[in-house]
């Protein structure tokens, strides 16, 4: 059997020395730091555009570019939708979300029904959508740049800058199992180095516009660019409510104990809540 | 599916082109319901679940011509759309008689989506439209 290693006291102190070496060379690296907004920071977000209020998607436009605006699917990707399209116009939708993963990137800014706002604040825009507490964008706008090998999320990782008025989105870093989803029924994971580029502007006092050119090249033959519109909402009956999507899959009951307790109610493939309910 | 009619239920064709798709809402398609026929009938509300990503209406009515109230269970958009609408989370409560108006499934089984709904009580009359309310800015 190999003994033991057992340093001599000359290569202990060799051995220390490096030791105390390396671990400098790792303080002298300065951590990259947030820095705290001062007034100007402030002051400069007065200047964009005004994007406040509540955002409702266009629904019935994006009904109509399910046809209108097919994407370059590979040739793999369109038998799949074929079959997907088929089976949901026979009545027998896939339930892409009904595990209530996030719709991601960037299926979210496609497809929702739900709202939406936009939040400046020094250094970065944040989307916070309606319906699922996992639906939210960080668009950081302080001239980083993306991670070299960034760690894949929902919604990726997102840089911006303004172009005037217009917000221009590079987001990397997506889930390759999240899909590129026309509509809640069709749609094909990104299967990995998904970018996407987004032009994000007011195309009229309150109609908001999202220009987007996505590269999915595992899927897409190439850059399919696409647009989606949102309406500003100002009445309160519009602000956000919290919204959980998996509380769907419980019941509110009482349980013995007289608590209020929530059950799991079993959900169809399709996501339906059929009875028998108990 | 084939629905039998009696003196308060009647199955309405509609005209396939009048719908553009499903009704907006959001997390799962609404294709497994059939939107060409509708059905109509009293109901007395057994629960209603606040609740996203679909609220969802829990009736007990006669669908069956003669047959005996059975449950049903239809899904609506989220609480959230649904109050652009004037609802709120007490819009039903349980025991509450109404005049329902729901979209069946496909496949005979006991769901259906919610188009339209009457408390007999009060009069006051529900709807589930979201795209009227969304598809155009309200300012104030």
């Amino acid at each position: 059997m190999r003994p033991c290693f057992r340093a001599e006291p000359m290569l202990a102190v060799l051995v220390n020395a490096v030791m105390l070496l390396a671990a400098s060379a790792v303080r002298a690296e300065q951590p990259v730091l947030n820095a705290a907004p001062q007034a100007k920071d402030w002051a400069d977000l007065a200047r964009l555009p005004d994007w406040s209020g509540v955002w409702t998607p266009n629904i019935s436009d994006q009904a109509r570019r399910e046809r209108a605006d097919p994407l370059p699917w590979q040739p793999r990707a369109a038998a799949a939708v074929a079959k997907l399209e088929a089976a949901e116009q026979a009545g027998n939708p896939k339930g892409l979300f009904v595990n209530c993963l996030p719709e991601s990137m960037p299926s979210w800014m496609l497809i929702t029904h739900n709202a939406m706002e936009f939040l400046f604040t020094p250094g970065r825009v944040t989307i916070l959508g309606e319906a699922d507490g996992n639906r939210l964008r960080r668009i950081y706008t302080d001239g980083r740049s993306h991670p070299a090998d960034p760690d894949p999320t929902f919604h990726g990782h997102s840089i911006g800058h303004w172009e005037g008025d217009t917000l221009v989105v590079d987001t990397i870093g997506v889930l390759p199992e999240t899909y590129i989803a026309p509509s809640e029924a069709v749609g094909i994971p990104n299967d990995g180095d998904l970018h996407i580029v987004e032009h994000i502007h007011l195309a009229g006092p309150d109609k908001l516009q999202d220009d987007l050119e996505i590269t999915a090249p595992h899927v897409l033959t190439r850059t399919w660019k696409t647009t989606r519109f949102l309406f500003r909402q100002r009445a309160r009956k519009y602000d956000i409510v919290e919204g959980v999507c998996l509380q769907g899959n419980f019941s509110e009951r009482t349980d013995a104990a007289g608590d209020s307790v929530f059950v799991p109610t079993p959900q169809t493939e399709a996501g339906n809540w059929l009875p028998p309910i108990k | 599916m084939k629905l039998p009619t009696h003196g308060v239920m009647a199955v309405t064709l509609m005209f396939a082109g009048m719908l553009s798709g499903s009704p907006a809402n959001a997390h799962h398609s609404f294709a497994m319901f059939d939107f060409n026929s509708t059905v109509s009938c009293p109901a007395t509300v057994k629960e209603f679940r606040w609740t996203n990503p679909h609220v969802t209406l829990l009736i007990e009515a006669s669908v069956k011509a003669g047959g005996p109230p059975e449950l049903w269970s239809l899904e609506l958009t989220s609480p959230g759309n649904l109050t652009r609408l004037g609802w709120t989370h007490s819009a039903f409560k349980a025991g509450d008689r109404i005049e329902i108006q729901f979209n069946p499934l496909r496949d005979g089984k006991h769901g259906g989506a919610f188009k339209e709904a009457k408390i007999v009580a009060t009069g006051q009359v529900f709807t589930s439209s979201v795209r009227n309310a969304n598809d155009a800015p309200s300012l104030k």
